[in-house]
């Protein structure tokens, strides 16, 4: 495959290679692929069929005098999600239900607007057509009343009809950005070739990608905008090629974190994370690491429990001399993320992560990527990044 | 001579002020509890022709009037009714020597007047509406009301003993059983509140004009208002209840009506205009006299009556035609430092009943800002009824077009069967007649299990009505019977606290004897279980208010954010 850029000698990444040599041997360890359990794409006739028998059922509780009602696995309670390390967060299997009624005034609406969502994705099935979250919120901005209640209710149908929201047609917008050593085709017939110098959106419709290639060491997911457009300025890609850099932008949408499972599924290239030494970042991390509460019922799709912590890490900060003017104290708000986020059960199994993260609260302080501008303007490419490549600063 | 309803009025707002200047230095604040019976005896005159001669007597039933003294009482009544003459069938010498063994003084006094039937029956329901606006605010009261004409005797009962009430100042209690305020719907079944909900405004102090003239009062004139919407606004119907009309009682010292039953006065010289008082454009509401209070006499008759005219807006939404009434009651009393006389009460009523509306005029800034904060608290009750009613409308709207979608745009024949087939629809119009019905019919059975309203099915069937009229025209057939005519029907109705909801109703039997004591004793005054709750005493309505606020509330469930699936 002819990439323009030439990286570092192939000794460089001689502890990049044997974490992957480590990390395939786990997976030949364990077995084959971990057995599926979320929601499998399903069919449109499936689908269809489906949504005919919710309505179905809700007709005959008409019928029968009495007030028909959703019931829908709930995605916000912590029992009923439990941590495989293989896995990441997921839903047991018996987990509690809530039930959203017709005749209750608390949840008439969201009942209705279950009902308007099912009978739009069932045009947009019957009709093979796609459209995003959004486009259903401006249909009826007035009716819903705001975006985060029609992306609730898409992920409550798509829990409910146990399939994913691909299946449903609806596309989330995706908001990330990737280069680097990559190349795919997209269902359209679309080629893209990623770069090491630009960045190209993540595509929308990961499901339907297919033909990529890559000869990526690494894949590093940063967590903020800012520091991916330092890395692309810095020319990263290029002087660590090949590799290949993804960014969700903050908080990951379902498109960027389908992709960098999709690239571990294929490549099983190892993948690490640059987020800012914070309570913030660190969620970040586990959200691709061990999936999110709110979609752990398709846990099996999105989470890579490969995913190693390159940096920033809070033992850094001493150990590279970062001058104090460059931390920022933890306020309430990050002594009760990092409070939870310790308390919770993946956390048990990352002793690493654990003493990480009680350095960060016995010092009370965090800081951001950037910091490390104050030692130098290009240490993060030049300086920290290489070195913790090069020498397994992973944990 | 005075007619029969104006002289028991009279003598009656004598004696309650009496009552209540006699306990008030006893118990300040308790109700007044005990019994009266009014009794007409009518037979046709001798010597005038198609005319009646009435004799009326006014009794207690047990020791009210400990310290009347008779005489005193007769003549004072008699200054105030010119031309009235009327007997006592003892002195107070005599009464206090025939005491019983208790220490009872029993009361009694007779009058006899001329008077035409039709005049008669007028009269008669004059009473009866002044006896029942007692009784809404001295719910321990209780009046026994006969009438026997040529022989047919009609005795009816007033007293809400039992009935859920308000707490009001200085001994009086506001009976919010709703039934007594307006008809329930026939026919139709729904869930509801029995009650009423009044909101107070705050007590303000009224100040006398300086024309109206030989007055000097010891004391101060404080005005209380009370609003409240009847039926209770929490009504889960299909059609939203607009307000239909606006009734005002007015109340004076002692819990008696300010309005002359005589209607020499009629109502609109008592309260002149409620507009200078009452902004009803901030409302809504297009307001227009209505005259025409006749209708019902089942129902406590207001003082003043306005009809609200329906808007455009109204007409295009699916409003319910009957609708709602805000209630409103003006409550005037007299706050003295020192222990108030009757006869200066006796002055104060006279004085309230002459120039209401130039005493509530002097002080129409603070009148109007109390009467207002008692509407808008009520109002606002009927807002947020009105805002949940079309939250549910619309969301029950969007959930029947989202089911049709998928109805009809499906190609699975056995999907679209099996759907019609659950609601019986041969097509797809019915099918979605039926989907629409089915949704508002569940959400219609909504049981609220919280709150002091109460919420039971309201079956009318339409016997019930048949029943009705069928009483109404024994009624009308005792008090209309004409000179003449001899009947060997006995027409006895025993009614309790003037419900006539689930009130067993003894027929009249064909014989021609009087009633025995034993038949014409009232009931036991036992609430029926489908429309009264307990009475409560003064720290259950605490309680209720509580409650009902706590309901109130909840009602807000229906306008907060959605907390999201």
């Amino acid at each position: 495959m002819a990439f323009a850029p030439v990286g570092p000698e192939a000794s460089f990444f001689a502890a990049v290679d044997q974490h992957r040599a480590s990390l395939l041997a786990a997976l030949r360890g364990g077995g084959a692929e971990r057995a599926g359990g979320g929601p499998r794409p399903a069919s449109s006739s499936q689908v269809l069929a489906s949504i005919e028998n919710v309505v179905r059922d809700i007709i005959t509780s008409l019928a029968r005098n009495e007030a028909p009602a959703f019931t829908i696995d709930d995605r916000s309670s912590w029992e009923n999600i439990k941590f495989e390390d293989s896995v990441g967060l997921q839903m047991v299997s018996h987990c509690t239900t809530r039930k959203i009624k017709s005749d209750s005034p608390k949840s008439v609406k969201n009942f209705a607007l279950i009902l308007k969502i099912l009978s739009m994705i069932y045009k947009l099935v019957q009709s093979n057509t796609y459209t995003t979250k959004r486009d259903i919120y401006y249909t009826d901005s007035q009716l819903f009343g705001n975006q985060t209640v029609v992306d609730s209710i898409i992920t409550d149908v798509s829990c409910m009809l146990k399939v994913p929201r691909r299946s449903l047609h609806i596309l989330s917008t995706s908001k990330g950005l990737i280069a680097g050593n990559l190349r795919y085709i997209e269902e359209d017939g679309t080629k893209v070739y990623c770069s090491c110098t630009t960045a190209v959106a993540v595509p929308s419709n990961i499901q339907g990608i297919w033909n990529l290639i890559t000869d990526a060491k690494f894949l590093l997911i940063v967590e903020k905008d800012a520091t991916f457009q330092r890395l692309l300025d810095d020319n990263f890609c290029s002087r660590m090629s090949p590799c290949v850099i993804v960014t969700g932008k903050g908080v990951p949408d379902l498109n960027t974190r389908l992709l960098v499972k999709k690239l571990w599924d294929v490549f099983h290239v190892p993948i690490f994370t640059l987020v800012d030494a914070d309570p913030h970042g660190i969620e970040i991390m586990c959200i691709y690491k061990y999936g999110s509460m709110s979609m752990s019922f398709e846990a099996h799709n999105l989470t890579v429990p490969a995913i190693r912590w390159l940096g920033l890490l809070p033992s850094d900060i001493k150990r590279l001399n970062i001058p104090k003017d460059a931390l920022i104290p933890l306020t309430k708000r990050d002594q009760m993320k990092l409070d939870s986020i310790l308390k919770r059960p993946y956390v048990t199994c990352q002793p690493f992560w654990r003493r990480e993260m009680e350095i960060m609260a016995n010092s009370k302080m965090k800081a951001e990527i950037q910091a490390l501008t104050f030692l130098s303007s290009d240490y993060l490419s030049r300086v920290y990044l290489p070195n913790k490549l090069k020498f397994g600063g992973w944990i | 001579m005075e007619g029969t309803a104006v002289a028991v009025c009279e003598i009656l707002k004598y004696l309650i002020i009496h009552w209540k200047c006699e306990t008030a230095g006893v118990s300040k604040g308790t109700l007044l509890e005990g019994q009266l019976v009014i009794s007409i005896e009518a037979l046709n005159s001798k010597h005038q022709t198609n005319t009646l001669h009435c004799v009326t007597t006014i009794a207690s039933a047990g020791s009210i009037y400990g310290g009347l003294v008779l005489e005193k009482f007769l003549k004072e009544i008699q200054s105030t009714l010119p031309g009235f003459s009327a007997k006592l069938p003892w002195t107070s010498k005599e009464a206090s020597s025939s005491q019983d063994i208790s220490g009872v003084t029993p009361f009694q006094m007779t009058f006899e007047v001329h008077e035409k039937p039709r005049i008669l029956m007028t009269n008669s329901l004059m009473i009866k509406d002044f006896l029942h606006k007692i009784v809404m605010v001295h719910p321990k009261i209780r009046f026994n009301f006969n009438v026997r004409v040529n022989g047919i005797l009609s005795t009816e009962l007033f007293g809400a003993k039992n009935e859920p009430t308000l707490n009001l100042s200085n001994g009086m209690a506001l009976v919010v059983n709703y039934q007594h305020y307006v008809r329930a719907k026939s026919g139709t079944t729904e869930f509801f509140c029995s009650r009423i909900h009044p909101v107070l405004g705050p007590p303000v102090v009224l100040f006398i004009p300086d024309d109206v003239a030989g007055v000097d009062l010891l004391g101060e004139l404080i005005l209380t208002p009370a609003a409240a919407l009847c039926p209770c606004p929490k009504v889960f119907s299909n059609q939203l209840n607009r307000i239909s009309s606006v009734s005002i009682f007015l109340y004076g010292p002692s819990g008696l009506p300010l309005i002359s039953p005589s209607r020499e006065q009629p109502p609109t010289t008592v309260l002149k205009d409620t507009f200078c008082f009452i902004d009803w454009k901030k409302y809504h509401l297009c307001v227009v006299p209505n005259l025409d209070l006749n209708l019902d006499r089942d129902l406590v008759l207001p003082d003043v009556s306005y009809r609200v005219e329906c808007s455009k807006e109204d007409q295009s939404q699916n409003m319910d035609p009957q609708g709602q009434t805000l209630l409103l009651f003006f409550f005037v009393d007299f706050h003295s430092g020192f222990q108030v006389k009757q006869m200066e009460l006796w002055g104060v009523h006279t004085l309230l009943t002459t120039h209401l509306s130039a005493i509530l005029m002097e002080s129409h800034s603070v009148v109007q800002d109390s009467i207002e904060v008692a509407v808008d608290q009520a109002l606002e009750q009927h807002h947020q009824a009105v805002k949940a009613h079309q939250k549910l409308q619309a969301s029950l709207s969007v959930a029947v077009n989202s089911i049709m979608s998928i109805v009809t745009g499906s190609t699975s024949s056995s999907f679209r069967k099996s759907c019609f087939q659950a609601l019986q629809a041969a097509d797809t119009q019915e099918f979605g007649t039926k989907l629409h019905k089915s949704f508002h019919e569940i959400t219609q059975y909504r049981f609220l299990h919280h709150g002091s309203c109460e919420v039971k099915q309201q079956l009318l069937p339409e016997k019930n009505d048949a029943e009705q009229s069928t009483e109404d025209a024994h009624e009308n057939s005792s008090l209309e019977f004409l000179a003449g005519t001899s009947r060997q029907v006995t027409n006895k109705r025993l009614k309790k606290g003037r419900l006539r909801h689930g009130v067993e109703d003894t027929r009249a039997f064909h014989s021609a004897r009087a009633p025995s004591p034993s038949e014409a004793a009232p009931r036991p005054a036992e609430p029926t279980a489908t429309s009264l709750t307990p009475s409560r005493a003064s720290p259950g309505s605490g309680l209720e208010d509580a409650l009902w606020l706590q309901e109130v509330s909840n009602l807000s469930e229906w306008l907060s954010p959605d907390p999201g699936p």
